[in-house]
């Protein structure tokens, strides 16, 4: 208030107030620097895995994106199984989190939105299940979840559309379905607690002008609420996926470790990050090494991909619907 | 310009709700700091009283302690690498300090890989490995190592058979068939004809193994490899093998995990998980050069170890890249009681110590566990090494040296 009145400032005040821009300069340097170490670091990354992936490089060039065989003994190294493999329970695990997310987001945020205590711990309960670490839902994946999948649900499906390829094969278990479910279970809590916050920030009143033109409480969520929130729900969407895409542990656990490229959910796969984890402490010999990194140069570059392909998306989404949110 | 502004908004929002929780947090903080801050700077002084007058009795007890001859050695020793020793290895470091108060062991279990790799970096001064180093491996250390070997594992194939319990029987040739998906059922003619009076299910077969890279496996496919032309020719051995078939799962216990889980399913397992929940998974026993069917057990692991190490093992000083128990006691028939699938875990150090301290921390170390460390790991369920491993550990320790005089003395390596 008083910088506009500065010729009637005490001295102690001027002194204040150039303290203060001084602050605000030297702030703006440390923010500077934090942000450009974001780039510097992920530039750091980049560059490492490059330089030491580049024996593998060097020996299988491109055609280890999609080579098929991954053999220590022989030494030839191809990186297509667990491309597949990531892509398929990624896939698998938004299929079936983002509807559920959907629904979490959608009761806590109209239907109950009144009853504090409902979605007060509700929502608690849901922001719990993301503090839980993934070895923890790996070793329940492993103890309860897949021989609970494969005796109810699995082994039904086997048996009355075993004829459909996605569910041919033995239903074992530890298979892309089952880390698929897991995946699912771990991505939901992001997913339903940024939805639920983009639902409870659309104005009310969207709502209020569909209910004047007598829709009904479904209508109103489905036609006013929902579309207005698109893009920020489609932005909830990509964060659970890249989670999805590069968990590691919780999937390695149950995914069943073969480097297999198939149309059934009932077999064993293998995903990036589970090669690496398996693989990379007993790893001995310069190719063998340089090969896992290569992994994760992949993996860094399809996390990369993902986000990319997402924002693009959302511009041009916005772009044709011409809404502003 | 703002090209993400529905984003920005969502941020916005997310950012206005977290704020709000923020402010209302610190009022809390502020209004109830004034009266807890005494209380805690009193707490903090207390805790660093307590903290130092216990620092000071600890250290200066243990500076007590420096009567006996025992404790000259001083000093700190880092060992890296294989993680299936890591059970024994830490209750090791745990005996050995009490036996050397002054000297702490670190024992990172990074991989028998990584334990290498740091000591061809001659970051750790001793690494411990699965495997017998291989060719590679020699190549890239700047100097002669030593290899002792100095405890020994076995592996049995296990299942998980409603209904039937250990003792199933196997031959290297029918394993090799079996992991290879040629044999595919319970009831398979060939496992039949091995287990006459069982009566085995008409199941298919679920191959169970590990998923990463272990010492457990290395022995396994070794011995697959001596006992099947087409495995040797198609998958070979390796502490990561392509394995044709089977579900994967990590770590030893994730085998157990998954045998346990899985009706009709085979895994190689190392023996102590094996018997460590004997209601879920039975193991089998596995015929010998002498044609027994061995049901591995303390005695005969031994006896398969003393077999290997008569039938010739290099000296500590030279390559042992293909040395294995497997290998020696294939067709070796002198020793009856001898299981098939046993293996050694190595210790590997430089042979020329570049530092004296150093020297004789690792000298002592070795010293101690192959010699009164085996004692410490029966308790444990460990199979102590027999005395021809131990003489020629014992050689292999004695010749280490420092400026081109063996490090070992009397009071060093005591005799026991």
């Amino acid at each position: 208030m008083k910088a506009f009145s500065k010729a009637r400032l005490t001295k102690t005040e001027v002194r204040t107030w150039n303290a203060s821009a001084n602050a605000d300069s030297l702030m703006k340097v440390l923010v500077a620097v934090a942000a450009f170490t974001v780039i510097a670091i992920l530039t750091a990354i980049a560059f490492e895995l490059y330089l030491n992936s580049l024996p593998s490089i060097s020996k299988f060039g491109i055609s280890f994106i999609w080579g098929t065989t991954w053999d220590v003994s022989t030494e030839m190294f191809g990186a297509l199984p667990f491309i597949f493999g990531t892509f398929v329970t990624s896939l698998l695990a938004l299929l079936i989190g983002l509807p559920i997310s959907l629904g979490v987001a959608i009761f806590l945020s109209e239907k109950v939105k009144s009853r504090r205590m409902v979605t007060r711990s509700i929502g608690t309960l849901v922001e719990l299940l993301a503090a839980v670490p993934s070895v923890i839902y790996g070793l329940w994946g492993l103890f309860f979840l897949s021989p609970l999948l494969r005796r109810y649900v699995e082994t039904p499906l086997h048996d009355y559309l075993g004829f459909v390829p996605l569910f041919a094969g033995t239903p074992f278990g530890l298979d892309f379905f089952t880390a698929g479910v897991l995946l699912a279970i771990m991505i939901i809590p992001t997913v339903s607690a940024i939805s639920r916050d983009v639902l409870n920030a659309v104005p009310n009143s969207q709502r209020e002008a569909m209910y004047s033109l007598g829709a009904t409480h479904w209508e109103v969520i489905w036609k006013a609420v929902l579309p207005y929130a698109r893009s920020g729900i489609f932005g909830a969407t990509i964060l659970g996926l890249a989670r999805a895409v590069g968990e590691t542990m919780a999937v390695t656990m149950v995914i069943g470790n073969e480097p297999k490229i198939t149309a059934s959910l009932f077999s064993g796969g293998y995903t990036l990050a589970a090669v690496i984890a398996n693989q990379f402490t007993e790893a001995t010999g310069q190719l063998y090494i340089s090969s896992l990194i290569e992994i994760g140069l992949v993996l860094f570059f399809m996390a990369l991909a993902i986000n990319t392909f997402a924002r693009l998306l959302i511009w041009k989404m916005k772009r044709g619907m011409n809404i502003r949110v | 310009m703002n090209k993400f502004p529905c984003e920005q908004r969502l941020f916005q929002m997310i950012g206005f709700l977290r704020h709000q929780r923020l402010i209302s947090d610190k009022r809390n903080i502020w209004t109830r700091s004034a009266v807890t801050t005494p209380v805690i700077a009193t707490a903090v002084v207390a805790v660093l009283v307590v903290a130092s007058v216990g620092a000071y009795v600890v250290f200066s007890s243990g500076r007590g302690g420096s009567a006996s001859p025992t404790s000259s050695l001083s000093g700190t020793l880092n060992v890296a690498g294989s993680t299936l020793v890591f059970p024994l290895m830490n209750s090791w470091t745990f005996a050995y300090h009490q036996v050397y108060p002054g000297v702490t062991v670190n024992y990172n279990s990074i991989g028998s890989g990584g334990g290498i790799a740091q000591l061809t970096a001659r970051t750790v001064d001793i690494g411990a490995s699965d495997a017998p180093l291989s060719a590679s491996q020699y190549a890239s250390l700047p100097a002669t190592v030593v290899t002792v070997p100095e405890s020994i594992s076995a592996v049995v194939p296990a299942y998980n058979l409603p209904g039937i319990k250990n003792g199933l029987n196997f031959t290297g040739d029918v394993l090799a068939r079996i992991f290879l998906g040629n044999i595919t059922n319970w009831d398979d003619p060939s496992l039949v004809a091995l287990n006459p009076g069982v009566t085995l299910p008409n199941h298919a077969i679920t191959v169970v193994h590990r998923s990463d890279g272990s010492g457990t496996m290395f022995a396994f496919t070794n011995y697959l490899s001596d006992s099947n032309a087409q495995w040797r020719t198609r998958v070979g051995y390796s502490i990561t093998p392509n394995w044709p078939t089977g579900i994967g799962c990590k770590g030893n216990e994730g085998v157990a995990g998954c045998i346990e889980n899985t009706q009709y399913s085979i895994g190689p397992l190392e023996i102590a998980y094996a018997i460590e929940n004997p209601s879920l998974i039975s193991y089998g026993a596995v015929r010998n050069a002498a044609g027994h069917f061995i049901l591995a057990n303390e005695s005969n692991i031994a006896a398969a170890a003393a077999a290997g190490a008569s039938a010739g093992l290099p000296s500590g000083d030279a390559p042992w890249t293909g040395v294995s128990i497997i290998n020696n006691i294939y067709n070796d028939t002198s020793a009856p009681t001898a299981y098939p699938i046993t293996t050694f875990t190595y210790l590997i150090a430089y042979e020329k110590q570049s530092s004296q301290t150093q020297g004789r921390l690792v000298v002592s170390f070795l010293w101690w566990v192959v010699n009164d460390g085996q004692q410490a790991g029966v308790s444990l369920g460990y199979v102590p090494l027999p005395s021809n491993v131990v003489a020629l550990d014992d050689n292999t320790i004695k010749s280490i040296t420092y400026n081109g005089v063996p490090i070992c003395t009397q009071s060093l390596c005591p005799s026991s």
